[in-house]
Protein backbone atom coordinates (compact mmCIF):
# COMPACT_ATOMS: atom_id res chain seq x y z
CA UNK A 1 0.00 0.00 0.00
CA UNK A 2 1.09 3.69 -0.71
CA UNK A 3 0.36 7.00 0.84
CA UNK A 4 0.54 9.79 -1.66
CA UNK A 5 1.40 13.11 -0.43
CA UNK A 6 1.43 16.30 -2.85
CA UNK A 7 2.60 19.76 -1.11
CA UNK A 8 2.53 22.91 -2.98
CA UNK A 9 3.22 20.96 -6.52
CA UNK A 10 3.66 22.71 -9.76
CA UNK A 11 4.75 22.00 -12.90
CA UNK A 12 4.95 24.14 -15.95
CA UNK A 13 6.88 22.94 -19.14
CA UNK A 14 8.75 26.97 -19.78
CA UNK A 15 6.14 29.92 -19.45
CA UNK A 16 3.10 27.24 -19.90
CA UNK A 17 1.84 26.49 -16.48
CA UNK A 18 0.49 22.62 -16.56
CA UNK A 19 -0.34 22.34 -12.58
CA UNK A 20 -1.10 25.16 -10.40
CA UNK A 21 0.18 24.86 -6.93
CA UNK A 22 -1.68 21.70 -5.72
CA UNK A 23 -1.68 19.60 -2.31
CA UNK A 24 -3.53 16.64 -1.87
CA UNK A 25 -3.32 13.31 0.55
CA UNK A 26 -4.24 10.16 -1.10
CA UNK A 27 -4.72 7.20 1.28
CA UNK A 28 -3.06 3.86 1.25
CA UNK A 29 -5.34 1.38 -0.60
CA UNK A 30 -7.78 3.63 -2.06
CA UNK A 31 -8.79 3.84 -5.39
CA UNK A 32 -8.44 7.82 -6.64
CA UNK A 33 -9.72 8.90 -10.02
CA UNK A 34 -8.82 11.66 -11.74
CA UNK A 35 -11.65 13.41 -14.48
CA UNK A 36 -11.49 16.53 -16.20
CA UNK A 37 -11.21 18.23 -19.97
CA UNK A 38 -8.78 17.02 -22.65
CA UNK A 39 -5.30 18.60 -22.67
CA UNK A 40 -6.09 19.88 -18.34
CA UNK A 41 -2.80 18.46 -17.40
CA UNK A 42 -4.17 15.27 -15.89
CA UNK A 43 -1.33 13.28 -17.81
CA UNK A 44 1.06 15.11 -16.69
CA UNK A 45 0.53 14.88 -13.02
CA UNK A 46 0.38 11.00 -13.61
CA UNK A 47 3.71 11.23 -14.71
CA UNK A 48 4.87 13.65 -12.20
CA UNK A 49 3.74 11.07 -9.50
CA UNK A 50 5.13 8.00 -11.29
CA UNK A 51 8.77 10.14 -11.13
CA UNK A 52 8.71 10.14 -14.69
CA UNK A 53 8.31 13.70 -14.69
CA UNK A 54 10.26 16.31 -12.28
CA UNK A 55 7.69 18.85 -10.47
CA UNK A 56 8.78 22.83 -11.12
CA UNK A 57 8.07 23.25 -7.50
CA UNK A 58 6.57 22.10 -4.14
CA UNK A 59 6.49 18.51 -3.53
CA UNK A 60 5.42 14.42 -3.88
CA UNK A 61 6.11 11.47 -1.82
CA UNK A 62 4.93 8.10 -2.10
CA UNK A 63 5.29 6.88 1.78
CA UNK A 64 7.64 8.89 2.20
CA UNK A 65 9.91 8.22 -0.24
CA UNK A 66 10.31 10.02 -3.66
CA UNK A 67 8.84 9.27 -7.00
CA UNK A 68 12.30 8.49 -8.87
CA UNK A 69 13.55 6.54 -5.78
CA UNK A 70 9.95 4.53 -5.60
CA UNK A 71 10.31 4.10 -9.43
CA UNK A 72 14.09 2.62 -9.33
CA UNK A 73 12.77 0.54 -6.62
CA UNK A 74 9.84 -0.70 -8.68
CA UNK A 75 6.99 0.41 -6.58
CA UNK A 76 5.42 2.14 -9.11
CA UNK A 77 3.52 0.29 -11.90
CA UNK A 78 2.11 1.95 -15.05
CA UNK A 79 -0.91 0.68 -17.67
CA UNK A 80 -0.42 3.77 -20.18
CA UNK A 81 -3.61 4.38 -22.65
CA UNK A 82 -1.51 1.94 -25.24
CA UNK A 83 -1.64 -1.35 -24.22
CA UNK A 84 2.17 -0.87 -25.40
CA UNK A 85 2.92 -4.80 -25.83
CA UNK A 86 6.06 -6.37 -27.91
CA UNK A 87 4.41 -7.80 -30.99
CA UNK A 88 7.52 -10.27 -30.82
CA UNK A 89 6.53 -11.42 -27.58
CA UNK A 90 3.81 -13.95 -26.51
CA UNK A 91 0.94 -13.10 -24.12
CA UNK A 92 2.76 -14.71 -21.12
CA UNK A 93 6.17 -13.09 -22.20
CA UNK A 94 4.78 -9.96 -22.30
CA UNK A 95 3.01 -10.23 -18.87
CA UNK A 96 5.92 -10.36 -17.48
CA UNK A 97 8.26 -8.15 -19.71
CA UNK A 98 8.62 -5.60 -16.30
CA UNK A 99 9.62 -8.45 -14.24
CA UNK A 100 12.59 -9.28 -17.06
CA UNK A 101 14.06 -6.03 -16.65
CA UNK A 102 15.89 -4.41 -14.10
CA UNK A 103 15.71 -7.58 -12.63
CA UNK A 104 17.53 -6.39 -9.07
CA UNK A 105 14.45 -4.39 -7.99
CA UNK A 106 12.02 -7.49 -8.32
CA UNK A 107 10.04 -7.53 -4.99
CA UNK A 108 10.41 -11.07 -3.41
CA UNK A 109 6.31 -11.55 -3.94
CA UNK A 110 6.27 -10.90 -7.68
CA UNK A 111 2.84 -12.41 -8.83
CA UNK A 112 3.23 -15.16 -11.46
CA UNK A 113 1.05 -14.13 -14.48
CA UNK A 114 0.10 -17.59 -15.57
CA UNK A 115 -2.27 -17.03 -12.63
CA UNK A 116 -3.19 -13.63 -13.40
CA UNK A 117 -3.73 -14.22 -16.87
CA UNK A 118 -6.14 -17.48 -16.03
CA UNK A 119 -7.68 -14.82 -13.93
CA UNK A 120 -8.45 -12.54 -16.67
CA UNK A 121 -10.08 -15.13 -18.61
CA UNK A 122 -6.80 -15.25 -20.90
CA UNK A 123 -5.30 -18.69 -19.68
CA UNK A 124 -6.39 -20.28 -23.46
CA UNK A 125 -4.11 -17.38 -24.68
CA UNK A 126 -1.07 -17.76 -23.25
CA UNK A 127 1.67 -18.32 -26.14
CA UNK A 128 -0.58 -16.43 -28.34
CA UNK A 129 0.69 -12.94 -30.01
CA UNK A 130 -0.85 -9.46 -29.36
CA UNK A 131 -1.76 -9.30 -33.12
CA UNK A 132 -4.23 -12.23 -32.34
CA UNK A 133 -5.81 -10.65 -29.69
CA UNK A 134 -8.38 -8.28 -29.30
CA UNK A 135 -8.52 -4.44 -28.04
CA UNK A 136 -9.80 -5.54 -24.86
CA UNK A 137 -7.83 -8.57 -24.54
CA UNK A 138 -4.65 -6.63 -25.28
CA UNK A 139 -5.50 -4.29 -22.67
CA UNK A 140 -5.73 -7.27 -19.78
CA UNK A 141 -2.58 -8.05 -20.83
CA UNK A 142 -1.27 -4.65 -20.05
CA UNK A 143 -3.32 -4.55 -16.38
CA UNK A 144 -1.60 -8.38 -15.92
CA UNK A 145 1.62 -7.10 -16.75
CA UNK A 146 1.75 -4.07 -14.40
CA UNK A 147 0.15 -6.20 -11.04
CA UNK A 148 3.06 -9.03 -11.50
CA UNK A 149 4.85 -6.25 -10.00
CA UNK A 150 2.78 -6.12 -7.18
CA UNK A 151 3.68 -2.58 -6.47
CA UNK A 152 2.00 -0.96 -3.71
CA UNK A 153 0.98 2.17 -6.58
CA UNK A 154 -0.40 1.68 -9.85
CA UNK A 155 -0.98 4.57 -12.39
CA UNK A 156 -3.55 4.22 -15.12
CA UNK A 157 -3.41 6.65 -17.84
CA UNK A 158 -6.78 6.46 -19.70
CA UNK A 159 -6.26 3.07 -20.15
CA UNK A 160 -9.75 1.77 -21.39
CA UNK A 161 -10.25 5.22 -23.85
CA UNK A 162 -9.50 3.18 -26.82
CA UNK A 163 -12.14 0.36 -26.44
CA UNK A 164 -15.53 0.16 -27.27
CA UNK A 165 -18.44 1.06 -24.45
CA UNK A 166 -19.24 -2.62 -23.96
CA UNK A 167 -15.47 -3.84 -23.53
CA UNK A 168 -15.49 -0.81 -21.33
CA UNK A 169 -17.61 -2.04 -19.09
CA UNK A 170 -16.49 -5.67 -18.70
CA UNK A 171 -12.63 -3.91 -18.29
CA UNK A 172 -14.42 -2.01 -15.38
CA UNK A 173 -15.45 -4.95 -13.86
CA UNK A 174 -12.51 -6.74 -14.53
CA UNK A 175 -10.22 -3.70 -12.70
CA UNK A 176 -12.73 -4.20 -9.37
CA UNK A 177 -12.41 -7.55 -9.15
CA UNK A 178 -8.62 -7.10 -10.00
CA UNK A 179 -7.94 -4.46 -7.15
CA UNK A 180 -10.44 -5.05 -4.45
CA UNK A 181 -8.65 -6.99 -1.52
CA UNK A 182 -5.10 -6.38 -2.67
CA UNK A 183 -4.54 -3.49 -0.79
CA UNK A 184 -2.88 -1.67 -4.02
CA UNK A 185 -3.33 1.92 -4.30
CA UNK A 186 -4.66 2.86 -7.80
CA UNK A 187 -4.39 6.70 -9.85
CA UNK A 188 -6.62 6.71 -12.44
CA UNK A 189 -6.98 9.03 -14.97
CA UNK A 190 -10.49 9.00 -17.65
CA UNK A 191 -13.09 11.06 -19.12
CA UNK A 192 -15.69 8.99 -18.65
CA UNK A 193 -17.86 9.74 -15.35
CA UNK A 194 -19.20 6.38 -15.19
CA UNK A 195 -15.61 4.71 -15.07
CA UNK A 196 -14.58 7.23 -12.23
CA UNK A 197 -17.94 6.40 -10.53
CA UNK A 198 -17.83 2.62 -10.84
CA UNK A 199 -14.08 2.07 -9.88
CA UNK A 200 -13.10 4.93 -7.64
CA UNK A 201 -13.20 5.50 -3.86
CA UNK A 202 -12.79 9.48 -4.51
CA UNK A 203 -13.15 11.39 -7.79
CA UNK A 204 -11.04 14.41 -8.50
CA UNK A 205 -12.25 16.81 -11.26
CA UNK A 206 -9.29 18.88 -12.56
CA UNK A 207 -10.22 22.19 -14.36
CA UNK A 208 -8.96 22.90 -17.43
CA UNK A 209 -5.41 24.19 -17.75
CA UNK A 210 -3.48 24.68 -15.49
CA UNK A 211 -5.00 21.95 -13.68
CA UNK A 212 -6.37 22.62 -10.31
CA UNK A 213 -8.60 20.06 -8.11
CA UNK A 214 -12.17 21.84 -8.08
CA UNK A 215 -14.46 18.56 -6.75
CA UNK A 216 -13.11 15.93 -4.29
CA UNK A 217 -16.24 13.49 -4.66
CA UNK A 218 -16.00 10.73 -2.12
CA UNK A 219 -17.80 7.55 -4.13
CA UNK A 220 -19.96 5.61 -0.65
CA UNK A 221 -21.09 2.64 -3.13
CA UNK A 222 -20.46 -0.61 -1.00
CA UNK A 223 -17.56 -3.13 -2.04
CA UNK A 224 -17.05 -5.28 -3.88
CA UNK A 225 -18.68 -3.88 -6.84
CA UNK A 226 -20.52 -5.76 -8.87
CA UNK A 227 -21.96 -4.98 -12.55
CA UNK A 228 -25.02 -4.11 -11.09
CA UNK A 229 -23.74 -1.28 -9.02
CA UNK A 230 -24.50 1.12 -12.36
CA UNK A 231 -28.78 0.18 -11.77
CA UNK A 232 -27.73 1.76 -8.81
CA UNK A 233 -29.76 5.02 -7.73
CA UNK A 234 -26.44 6.10 -5.72
CA UNK A 235 -24.54 5.24 -8.59
CA UNK A 236 -26.79 7.81 -11.18
CA UNK A 237 -26.91 10.84 -8.36
CA UNK A 238 -23.19 10.49 -8.24
CA UNK A 239 -22.39 10.45 -11.27
CA UNK A 240 -24.57 13.22 -11.56
CA UNK A 241 -22.77 15.21 -9.27
CA UNK A 242 -19.21 14.54 -10.71
CA UNK A 243 -21.04 15.93 -14.28
CA UNK A 244 -22.22 19.38 -12.43
CA UNK A 245 -18.82 19.59 -11.30
CA UNK A 246 -16.96 18.78 -14.27
CA UNK A 247 -19.34 21.65 -16.35
CA UNK A 248 -18.81 23.95 -13.47
CA UNK A 249 -14.85 23.70 -13.59
CA UNK A 250 -15.43 24.05 -17.72
CA UNK A 251 -17.47 27.54 -17.17
CA UNK A 252 -14.77 28.96 -14.54
CA UNK B 1 2.79 -20.77 -51.31
CA UNK B 2 3.13 -22.45 -54.31
CA UNK B 3 1.62 -19.22 -56.04
CA UNK B 4 4.34 -17.53 -54.71
CA UNK B 5 7.33 -19.85 -55.70
CA UNK B 6 5.67 -19.65 -58.90
CA UNK B 7 5.55 -16.49 -59.59
CA UNK B 8 8.95 -15.44 -60.08
CA UNK B 9 9.91 -18.75 -62.23
CA UNK B 10 6.96 -17.58 -64.81
CA UNK B 11 8.24 -14.08 -64.85
CA UNK B 12 11.94 -14.93 -65.26
CA UNK B 13 10.77 -17.73 -67.87
CA UNK B 14 9.06 -15.06 -69.50
CA UNK B 15 11.97 -12.42 -69.68
CA UNK B 16 14.45 -15.01 -70.72
CA UNK B 17 11.62 -16.14 -73.77
CA UNK B 18 11.34 -12.47 -75.00
CA UNK B 19 14.75 -11.66 -74.75
CA UNK B 20 15.80 -14.87 -76.48
CA UNK B 21 13.16 -14.18 -78.98
CA UNK B 22 13.90 -10.70 -79.77
CA UNK B 23 17.67 -11.51 -80.25
CA UNK B 24 16.83 -14.17 -82.90
CA UNK B 25 13.89 -12.53 -84.95
CA UNK B 26 15.82 -9.40 -85.14
CA UNK B 27 19.51 -10.90 -85.68
CA UNK B 28 20.89 -8.75 -83.14
CA UNK B 29 24.57 -9.16 -83.85
CA UNK B 30 27.13 -11.25 -81.16
CA UNK B 31 28.93 -8.51 -80.00
CA UNK B 32 25.94 -6.50 -79.44
CA UNK B 33 24.04 -8.59 -77.60
CA UNK B 34 24.08 -12.51 -76.69
CA UNK B 35 21.13 -15.00 -76.52
CA UNK B 36 20.34 -16.40 -72.77
CA UNK B 37 20.14 -19.81 -74.23
CA UNK B 38 24.11 -19.42 -75.25
CA UNK B 39 25.58 -17.78 -71.99
CA UNK B 40 23.28 -20.63 -69.93
CA UNK B 41 25.00 -23.15 -72.37
CA UNK B 42 28.24 -21.42 -71.68
CA UNK B 43 27.67 -21.67 -68.14
CA UNK B 44 26.59 -25.03 -67.89
CA UNK B 45 29.71 -26.32 -69.69
CA UNK B 46 32.08 -24.97 -67.27
CA UNK B 47 29.79 -25.09 -64.55
CA UNK B 48 33.17 -26.43 -62.32
CA UNK B 49 34.91 -23.28 -62.85
CA UNK B 50 31.63 -21.26 -62.11
CA UNK B 51 30.75 -23.19 -59.14
CA UNK B 52 34.56 -22.90 -57.37
CA UNK B 53 34.10 -19.18 -58.25
CA UNK B 54 30.44 -18.77 -56.31
CA UNK B 55 32.14 -20.17 -53.66
CA UNK B 56 34.61 -17.21 -52.98
CA UNK B 57 32.28 -14.62 -54.32
CA UNK B 58 29.49 -15.81 -52.01
CA UNK B 59 32.18 -15.83 -49.44
CA UNK B 60 33.20 -12.29 -49.98
CA UNK B 61 29.63 -11.21 -49.87
CA UNK B 62 28.46 -12.61 -46.56
CA UNK B 63 31.43 -11.81 -44.69
CA UNK B 64 31.10 -8.13 -46.00
CA UNK B 65 27.69 -7.99 -45.17
CA UNK B 66 28.45 -9.40 -41.65
CA UNK B 67 31.24 -6.83 -40.96
CA UNK B 68 28.39 -3.98 -42.12
CA UNK B 69 25.66 -5.42 -40.23
CA UNK B 70 27.86 -5.23 -37.20
CA UNK B 71 29.57 -1.91 -37.81
CA UNK B 72 25.51 -0.83 -38.45
CA UNK B 73 24.36 -2.11 -35.15
CA UNK B 74 26.75 -0.60 -32.97
CA UNK B 75 27.22 2.64 -35.04
CA UNK B 76 23.25 2.80 -35.13
CA UNK B 77 22.49 2.49 -31.82
CA UNK B 78 24.81 5.37 -30.85
CA UNK B 79 23.43 7.32 -33.79
CA UNK B 80 19.73 7.03 -32.75
CA UNK B 81 20.72 8.13 -29.70
CA UNK B 82 21.91 11.11 -30.39
CA UNK B 83 20.41 13.56 -32.73
CA UNK B 84 23.59 15.52 -32.99
CA UNK B 85 25.75 12.74 -33.87
CA UNK B 86 23.19 11.45 -36.99
CA UNK B 87 23.25 15.01 -38.61
CA UNK B 88 26.89 15.30 -38.20
CA UNK B 89 27.12 11.30 -39.64
CA UNK B 90 24.31 11.67 -42.70
CA UNK B 91 27.59 13.42 -45.06
CA UNK B 92 29.39 10.88 -44.43
CA UNK B 93 27.08 7.97 -45.11
CA UNK B 94 25.97 9.71 -48.11
CA UNK B 95 29.68 10.25 -49.58
CA UNK B 96 30.57 6.55 -48.88
CA UNK B 97 27.24 5.89 -51.22
CA UNK B 98 28.02 8.21 -54.22
CA UNK B 99 31.76 8.00 -54.47
CA UNK B 100 32.43 5.43 -57.35
CA UNK B 101 34.43 2.46 -56.50
CA UNK B 102 36.98 3.25 -59.03
CA UNK B 103 37.90 6.32 -56.93
CA UNK B 104 39.63 4.13 -54.18
CA UNK B 105 39.55 0.00 -55.04
CA UNK B 106 43.10 0.25 -56.10
CA UNK B 107 44.32 2.29 -53.28
CA UNK B 108 42.14 -0.38 -50.95
CA UNK B 109 44.20 -3.20 -52.69
CA UNK B 110 47.48 -1.38 -52.68
CA UNK B 111 46.43 -1.01 -48.66
CA UNK B 112 45.04 -4.16 -47.83
CA UNK B 113 46.64 -6.51 -50.41
CA UNK B 114 45.41 -9.07 -53.34
CA UNK B 115 43.17 -11.78 -52.51
CA UNK B 116 40.09 -11.49 -49.76
CA UNK B 117 40.39 -8.76 -47.58
CA UNK B 118 39.96 -5.62 -50.05
CA UNK B 119 36.48 -7.82 -50.84
CA UNK B 120 35.57 -7.54 -47.60
CA UNK B 121 36.29 -3.90 -47.08
CA UNK B 122 34.58 -2.62 -50.20
CA UNK B 123 31.43 -5.04 -49.34
CA UNK B 124 31.39 -3.88 -46.06
CA UNK B 125 32.03 -0.24 -46.42
CA UNK B 126 29.29 -0.12 -48.93
CA UNK B 127 26.45 -2.08 -47.34
CA UNK B 128 26.81 0.01 -44.14
CA UNK B 129 25.60 3.26 -45.24
CA UNK B 130 22.06 1.33 -45.66
CA UNK B 131 22.22 -0.82 -42.94
CA UNK B 132 22.42 2.76 -40.60
CA UNK B 133 20.10 4.40 -41.65
CA UNK B 134 17.73 1.17 -41.30
CA UNK B 135 18.88 1.00 -37.68
CA UNK B 136 18.31 4.27 -36.98
CA UNK B 137 15.10 4.45 -38.55
CA UNK B 138 13.66 1.13 -36.50
CA UNK B 139 15.13 1.95 -33.38
CA UNK B 140 13.80 5.62 -32.94
CA UNK B 141 10.40 4.18 -34.73
CA UNK B 142 10.10 1.76 -31.09
CA UNK B 143 6.33 2.35 -29.44
CA UNK B 144 6.81 5.35 -27.23
CA UNK B 145 4.21 3.66 -25.15
CA UNK B 146 6.85 0.62 -24.61
CA UNK B 147 9.82 3.25 -24.11
CA UNK B 148 7.84 4.99 -21.23
CA UNK B 149 6.61 1.57 -19.78
CA UNK B 150 10.61 0.56 -19.62
CA UNK B 151 11.27 4.33 -17.99
CA UNK B 152 8.42 3.60 -15.36
CA UNK B 153 10.31 0.36 -13.87
CA UNK B 154 13.78 2.05 -14.64
CA UNK B 155 15.14 -0.14 -17.33
CA UNK B 156 18.92 0.16 -18.41
CA UNK B 157 19.61 1.69 -21.76
CA UNK B 158 21.27 -1.64 -22.62
CA UNK B 159 17.86 -3.25 -21.94
CA UNK B 160 15.70 -0.81 -23.80
CA UNK B 161 18.12 -1.50 -26.52
CA UNK B 162 18.09 -5.29 -26.24
CA UNK B 163 14.26 -5.79 -25.54
CA UNK B 164 12.51 -2.84 -27.57
CA UNK B 165 14.73 -0.79 -30.00
CA UNK B 166 16.31 -3.58 -31.39
CA UNK B 167 13.55 -6.16 -32.20
CA UNK B 168 11.87 -3.01 -33.60
CA UNK B 169 14.63 -2.17 -35.91
CA UNK B 170 13.99 -5.46 -37.20
CA UNK B 171 11.84 -4.81 -39.90
CA UNK B 172 13.52 -2.33 -41.64
CA UNK B 173 17.23 -4.25 -40.96
CA UNK B 174 15.58 -6.94 -43.42
CA UNK B 175 13.87 -4.65 -46.29
CA UNK B 176 17.97 -3.19 -46.41
CA UNK B 177 19.11 -6.76 -46.79
CA UNK B 178 17.23 -7.37 -49.89
CA UNK B 179 18.40 -4.15 -51.27
CA UNK B 180 22.40 -5.07 -49.93
CA UNK B 181 22.40 -8.17 -50.97
CA UNK B 182 22.23 -7.39 -54.58
CA UNK B 183 25.07 -4.53 -54.11
CA UNK B 184 26.92 -6.94 -51.75
CA UNK B 185 27.11 -8.78 -55.17
CA UNK B 186 27.82 -6.26 -57.35
CA UNK B 187 30.63 -4.81 -54.84
CA UNK B 188 32.32 -8.58 -55.01
CA UNK B 189 32.01 -9.17 -58.20
CA UNK B 190 33.59 -6.00 -59.35
CA UNK B 191 36.51 -5.71 -56.59
CA UNK B 192 37.12 -9.13 -57.83
CA UNK B 193 37.74 -8.23 -61.32
CA UNK B 194 40.27 -5.55 -60.01
CA UNK B 195 42.29 -6.98 -57.18
CA UNK B 196 44.12 -9.52 -59.23
CA UNK B 197 43.79 -12.53 -57.63
CA UNK B 198 42.25 -14.65 -60.50
CA UNK B 199 39.58 -15.57 -58.07
CA UNK B 200 35.69 -15.21 -57.76
CA UNK B 201 32.98 -14.84 -60.81
CA UNK B 202 34.39 -10.79 -61.13
CA UNK B 203 37.93 -12.08 -62.25
CA UNK B 204 35.87 -14.62 -64.37
CA UNK B 205 34.06 -11.76 -65.99
CA UNK B 206 37.27 -8.87 -66.09
CA UNK B 207 39.25 -11.94 -67.91
CA UNK B 208 36.46 -12.41 -70.63
CA UNK B 209 35.73 -8.52 -70.69
CA UNK B 210 39.28 -8.17 -71.75
CA UNK B 211 39.38 -10.91 -74.55
CA UNK B 212 36.65 -9.82 -77.40
CA UNK B 213 36.60 -14.02 -78.20
CA UNK B 214 34.65 -14.87 -74.57
CA UNK B 215 31.77 -12.51 -74.84
CA UNK B 216 30.15 -15.93 -73.56
CA UNK B 217 32.11 -16.28 -70.89
CA UNK B 218 31.01 -12.47 -69.63
CA UNK B 219 27.39 -13.12 -70.36
CA UNK B 220 27.92 -16.48 -68.58
CA UNK B 221 29.63 -14.37 -65.38
CA UNK B 222 26.64 -11.88 -65.16
CA UNK B 223 24.29 -15.07 -65.06
CA UNK B 224 25.98 -17.00 -62.36
CA UNK B 225 25.32 -13.59 -60.54
CA UNK B 226 21.88 -12.88 -61.37
CA UNK B 227 21.57 -16.75 -59.88
CA UNK B 228 23.31 -16.15 -56.75
CA UNK B 229 20.97 -12.96 -56.39
CA UNK B 230 18.11 -14.94 -57.09
CA UNK B 231 19.12 -17.56 -54.47
CA UNK B 232 19.89 -15.08 -51.95
CA UNK B 233 16.80 -12.98 -52.37
CA UNK B 234 14.44 -16.49 -51.87
CA UNK B 235 16.87 -17.05 -48.78
CA UNK B 236 16.50 -13.88 -47.32
CA UNK B 237 12.30 -14.45 -47.35
CA UNK B 238 12.52 -17.28 -45.80
CA UNK B 239 14.60 -16.15 -43.34
CA UNK B 240 12.50 -13.23 -42.81
CA UNK B 241 9.01 -15.01 -42.06
CA UNK B 242 10.41 -17.06 -39.84
CA UNK B 243 12.28 -14.39 -37.56
CA UNK B 244 9.04 -11.49 -38.52
CA UNK B 245 6.50 -14.12 -38.40
CA UNK B 246 4.76 -11.01 -35.59
CA UNK B 247 4.67 -8.27 -38.23
CA UNK B 248 2.34 -6.93 -40.48
CA UNK B 249 4.21 -7.39 -43.12
CA UNK B 250 4.38 -11.06 -42.90
CA UNK B 251 0.35 -11.47 -42.30
CA UNK B 252 -1.43 -8.86 -44.21
CA UNK B 253 -2.72 -10.36 -47.51
CA UNK B 254 -3.28 -8.43 -51.07
CA UNK B 255 -6.83 -8.86 -51.85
Amino acid sequence: MSRIVLQDLTKSFGELAIVDPLSLQIESGSFVSLIGPSGCGKTTLMRVIAGLETASAGEVTLDGEPPRSARANKRVAMVPQQPGLLPWRTVHSNARLLLDVHRSANPADAVDPSELLHEVGLGGFLDAYPHELSGGMQQRVALVRALTLHAPLLVMDEPFAALDEITRAEMRHILNRLVEGRGVTVLFVTHSIAEAVALSDRVLVSSPRPSRVVADIAVDLPRPRAAEVEDDPRFVELCAQVRHALHGAMRR
Amino acid sequence: MTKRLLAPLVGITVFLALWEGFVRVFEVRKFILRTPSTALHHLWVFRADFLSAAGTTVQHTLVGLLIALTVSLLLGAALSANRFAEWAMQPVLTLIQVVPWVAYVSSVVVWLGAGNPPAYFMVGLGCTPAFVFATVDGMRGADPSTLELMASVDASRWEVLRRVRLPSAAPSLFTASRFNFGFALAISFYVEGANFSNEGIGAIGRRAASQASSADALWASVFAMAILGFVGLILISVIERKVLHWHASQRVRPT
